[in-house]
């Protein structure tokens, strides 16, 4: 009788535990012991979306190795910071970092719950460790395909504690290179003139504010003042290397060209020497040669010269005056603004001066800054109604497109290093802001929010 | 023919009359037939021919939106009252990360609409929050899935 009863269990326990073996997943290499430590992979794997949608990357929190504050603050902050950054250049979908909050935190790279990422929507994932080893940051990265768990990138990097956001940058333009093949800006920076300290101008009668050169990141973070002077700074102009910002400054209220390397103690140097009013330089693309215009020769001309003051030379022989030069991408031609026909407009030559034609037909254009490549395309300040508004004239087909319209008085346009943005300043807030906007005129973001602030330049 | 010959016996009276008679009855409706069946076939071949319009080349263009789109149907299983996992498809998801998974899903609709199948004994609280989600997310329209008495 028990062997009777015994028998049926007895097969049903058999079954179960072939079933139970049946059902054993087939050995998968454990992910630990692949992924972390390696570089670039020999095979790059670029991660796409689903057809026709971009792809969808999430960023959350860093793991902090270390219990302190400032590790901990700074994986946070890391995080947030690439979130912008890869948002910035619109090339993928990120996912709104508060619908993480359902998703456990992995304590380490290896625990990441890649399925509860996926349920998410996730394409991509970011996830990055914070160690801090005495005064310095280790800051290692991977971005893991989600779908094959695999990771696709990996870098680790080092550097003070004092800036944690340039770990954020810099990881935001590899993955950018890495993944897209595009040079973001996260790194670059912006210059402006400001009046934001309301120091008054020394040597004057009137109490009028200085205005000095400001810098800040791209994104309007560390802003900090480049010039103490106490006079009239306008119209920075980054060097191509980016050690060193042109301007024109008011000396004993004679303006002249400035030249500030900003990250070492000098005084800056004047290589137009004082000869005449000199304005607005700008930088040749090459680094070697500065345009400015200047009254030397009894009316606004443009002039070249070698960026430590040699060679000077005059490009341009008109009555009327010819002022703001901008360098084309090459280096090959220059844009610059004439009134010869009444009003401003803008006109191209070559770098030597010859080949000159006009190629703005409006109220009034000023003010002409040509993109990087690979647009070729020249933004101006053109005015609309009562107050300027932001232009792009195409070089190759002649067509011209506003993306402000009539918010304010939008002028003095600069292009980011990529060419896919722009700095400008705009009184739509009431006072004069620096903002940086996409050359398609969507992604408006303020970069200043104190004083008045002018005259934005894009570092290279 | 040659078998009934045989089997013919009164011999050529019979044959005759019958020939008289069948040449008066019967109207030859071969010519007739082939003729009509002619004009059916060119009708046939004409018809759809008839009913084409002006025809357009349609632009090309490099991004274009699917005209058929398809639907998207949100589940709510009786399961939903245990685990809060809904259904987008065939793919069981939290219900915490509906809401962002409609919004990615919505960016590429221009018809913002989600069909809601949920169980007919979930609660109208859980449903309405459900609806909470996708509305959240943008979707415009959800349509309630039901089915007839009968329907299985």
């Amino acid at each position: 009788m028990t062997a009777h009863r015994l028998l049926p269990t007895a097969l049903i326990a058999m079954a179960s535990v072939s079933v139970l073996a049946w059902q054993q997943p087939p050995p998968t290499p454990p992910a630990s012991q692949t992924q972390p430590p390696r570089q670039p992979a020999e095979i790059e794997l670029s991660i796409m979306g689903e057809p026709g949608a971009p792809p969808r990357y999430a960023v959350p929190d860093f793991i902090a190795l270390g219990t302190d504050e400032q590790t901990r603050g700074a994986a946070k902050s890391i995080a947030q910071v690439l979130w912008d950054d890869l948002a910035f250049e619109r090339e993928f979908y990120m996912i709104p970092r508060d619908t993480y909050a359902s998703i456990p935190a992995a304590k380490s790279p290896e625990t990441v719950p890649f399925e509860r990422w996926r349920e998410l929507g996730a394409d991509g994932l970011i996830i990055g460790t914070v160690r801090k080893v005495n005064d310095t940051f280790q800051v290692q990265a991977w971005l893991y395909n989600v779908k094959m768990q695999k990771s696709v990138f990996g870098k680790e990097y080092t550097g003070g504690t004092r800036n944690e956001r340039i770990f954020a940058h810099t990881i935001s333009d590899e993955i950018h290179m890495q993944q897209r093949a595009l040079q973001g800006v996260a790194r670059s920076k912006l210059a402006f003139a400001s009046d934001r300290d309301r120091e008054s101008v020394t040597g004057t009668v009137q109490k009028r504010d200085v205005k000095e050169i400001y810098i800040s990141d791209y994104d309007g973070a560390n802003q900090q003042r480049a010039t103490a002077q106490r006079r009239l700074n306008l119209t920075p102009a980054w060097s191509p290397d980016g050690r060193a910002i042109a301007y024109t400054a008011y000396r004993n209220e004679s303006p002249d060209i400035a030249v500030s390397f900003i990250y070492k103690a000098a005084a800056p140097t004047w290589p137009a020497r004082g000869k005449g009013h000199n304005f607005v330089p700008a930088w040749s693309p090459d680094g070697t040669k500065l345009a400015f215009w200047s009254n030397r020769d009894g009316n606004p001309e443009i002039y070249v010269m070698s960026a430590d003051g040699s060679n000077a030379r005059r490009l341009t022989h008109h009555r009327a005056s010819d002022v703001s030069p901008a360098w084309s991408p090459s280096g090959n031609q220059i844009a610059f603004v004439s009134d010869r026909t009444g009003s401003p407009q803008i006109y191209l030559m070559d770098a030597d001066g010859s080949a000159v034609r006009q190629i703005t037909h409006e109220s009034w254009a000023d003010r002409p800054t040509w993109s990087p490549a690979p647009y070729n395309e020249i933004a101006y300040t053109s005015r609309t109604g009562p107050g300027y508004d932001i232009a792009i004239y195409d070089v190759a087909t002649g067509q011209r497109r506003h993306i402000t319209f009539g918010e304010g008085s939008n002028e003095s346009p600069s292009f980011a290093a990529n060419g896919r943005h722009l700095a400008f300043m705009s009184t739509r807030l009431g006072k004069s802001h620096i903002f940086t906007i996409g050359r398609d005129g969507k992604g408006l973001k303020q970069i200043t929010k104190v004083g008045n602030n002018f005259m934005p330049n894009w570092s290279r | 023919m040659p078998k009934i010959m045989p089997v013919e016996t009164s011999g050529s009276r019979r044959g005759r009359g019958r020939r008289v008679a069948s040449s008066l009855a019967e109207i030859n409706v071969i010519p007739l037939v082939d003729v009509m069946l002619v004009l059916l076939i060119i009708f046939m071949v004409t018809a759809p021919m008839l009913q084409r319009g002006m025809e357009v080349n349609l632009p090309t263009s490099r991004r274009t939106t699917q005209l058929s789109e398809e639907r998207i149907f949100v589940t709510v299983p009786l399961s939903y009252q245990q685990n809060g996992i809904v259904q987008i498809g065939d793919e069981p998801i939290r219900v915490q990360v509906l809401e962002e998974r409609m919004r990615q899903a919505m960016l590429t609709k221009t018809e913002k609409e989600v069909f809601l199948r949920s169980d007919g004994r979930v609660l109208v609280q859980e449903m309405i929050d459900v609806m909470g989600h996708l509305k959240a997310a943008g979707v415009e329209k959800v349509g309630i899935v039901a089915k007839l008495p009968g329907e299985r």
